[in-house]
């Protein structure tokens, strides 16, 4: 019968589906409550992590350098990348407007890539440099601010949607394709890192504050 | 009343925290608390127990609210004579016809299909617990909402109408249409919804509901 204390608690995985505690058996685990699967081969889900951020940093390139916006104005095309228009925002004095662009655009996905690429490195590292606690905080934040970068796809389709109006036509441009799949890759790395590797900067058993 | 094994039932009483992933014994709470992780502060979970009177009772109102913010134009402006409206799915459409079908699908999923599905969903669980009914069912259900739940980006919809509309400010007159202020209250009761349901909650409850002890 086991009992509190026989269950180590560097053991204890969280499900992310169900939040139930879990006992870490190696390799494949299956949640005792919700039988999804918490963990595949550690292997296989960072080398999946890798490849979803590596997708994503390939279509950054795009999603910024072509437009994300086209207007038409009376047969006069003009096409605003993402940057472009934060600037024409802020020469017209919407400086709120252009610092939410700013903010969830270009740094919410640039630290995402920063925090992500951080992580997986930091699990193929025999020694961590970074408390479990502190890493497990990164990758709690990044799930969190991620969405927010979806703002200015969502105003893209509004604009296409409302402005058709005469010879006044907005419509998106080719580079809100690729910033959306690359909004989604980023979604998937995040969400495909296996947590068992953030590991502790100590050898195993040294810190109290899992012990309560 | 099946059993659970007592592994099970021992781990049960455990909590991790999931922001910082200290590991908690639960504790019993007073009515209409909740309690808090010791290291950072996030809420591990409530005592509500009127949880599924509550839940239901908020499920068919964002329905409600869901169809009324559909149903009517979000938004209208109006240039020089000519007026245009939009409606969400009048928006989806409109990325289709200009060939944008990547960008129309993720949005269509993210601010109507993925939503509509979760409260859906949600009422489901609610209504099945309440009756006792369906074990295996809500156990589907649950795993379904909680991957669900990620993807719904309706809050950050509203904030982007917003953003929009100042981009238009100068150019053409704005009015808000009904849809509007009917999404505006459903994003307000979604965030309590999406961002308070604690998966965790329901799942303890389910094992009480269809568990001996």
């Amino acid at each position: 019968m086991p009992h509190k204390q026989q269950i180590d608690p560097k053991t204890l995985l969280r499900c992310s589906v169900c939040e139930a505690v879990n006992r870490d058996r190696e390799g494949d685990v299956y949640c005792h409550r919700c039988g999804s699967r918490i963990f595949r081969n550690p292997k296989l889900s960072t080398s999946k992590a890798w490849a979803f951020l590596i997708t994503a940093l390939i279509l950054y390139v795009p999603a910024n350098l072509y437009p994300i916006l086209i207007s038409e104005q009376f047969s006069s095309h003009t096409g605003n990348t993402i940057i472009g228009g934060i600037i024409l925002l802020w020469e017209e004095g919407s400086y709120p407007i252009a610092m939410i662009i700013l903010v969830a655009s270009v740094l919410v996905p640039i630290l995402k890539f920063i925090v992500l690429l951080y992580l997986l490195i930091n699990t193929h590292l025999k020694k961590q440099r970074y408390s479990r606690v502190g890493q497990h905080r990164l990758h709690y934040m990044t799930e969190v601010i991620g969405p927010w970068s979806m703002v200015d796809v969502f105003v893209v389709a509004i604009l296409t949607g409302l402005v058709h109006i005469g010879q006044i036509r907005v419509i998106a441009g080719p580079g809100a394709t690729a910033f959306v799949l690359m909004v989604l890759f980023t979604m998937f790395a995040a969400l495909s890192l296996d947590t068992r590797l953030f590991k502790e900067k100590e050898p195993y058993g040294r810190d109290q504050s899992t012990d309560h | 009343m099946a059993q659970l094994p007592r592994e099970e039932v021992a781990l049960d009483r455990l909590i991790i925290c999931p922001k910082c992933h200290t590991i908690h014994q639960k504790v019993e709470i007073p009515k209409g608390k909740s309690a808090k992780c010791d290291k950072c502060g996030r809420i591990l979970y409530h005592y509500d127990a009127r949880i599924l009177d509550h839940g239901l009772a908020l499920g068919i109102t964002g329905l409600l609210l869901f169809f009324v913010s559909n149903l009517f134009p979000l938004v209208r402006v109006e240039m020089l004579g000519h007026e245009q409206h939009v409606t969400i799915i009048s928006m989806v459409f409109s990325l289709f016809e200009n060939g944008f079908y990547v960008v129309g699908v993720v949005v269509a999923f993210m601010v109507f299909i993925f939503p509509l599905m979760i409260l859906v969903v949600y009422i489901m669980i609610n209504w099945l617990m309440m009756q006792h009914k369906g074990a295996q069912l809500t156990k589907e259900l649950l795993v379904l909402l909680s991957k669900l739940l990620p993807w719904n980006m309706l809050e950050i919809y509203l904030v982007s109408i917003l953003v929009a509309l100042v981009k238009l400010i100068g150019l053409m007159q704005i009015h808000f249409g009904l849809s509007f202020w009917a999404l505006a209250l459903f994003v307000l009761l979604d965030i309590y919804l999406s961002k308070s349901i604690r998966i965790g909650e329901f799942w303890e409850l389910r094992r009480r509901i269809y568990y001996a002890p």
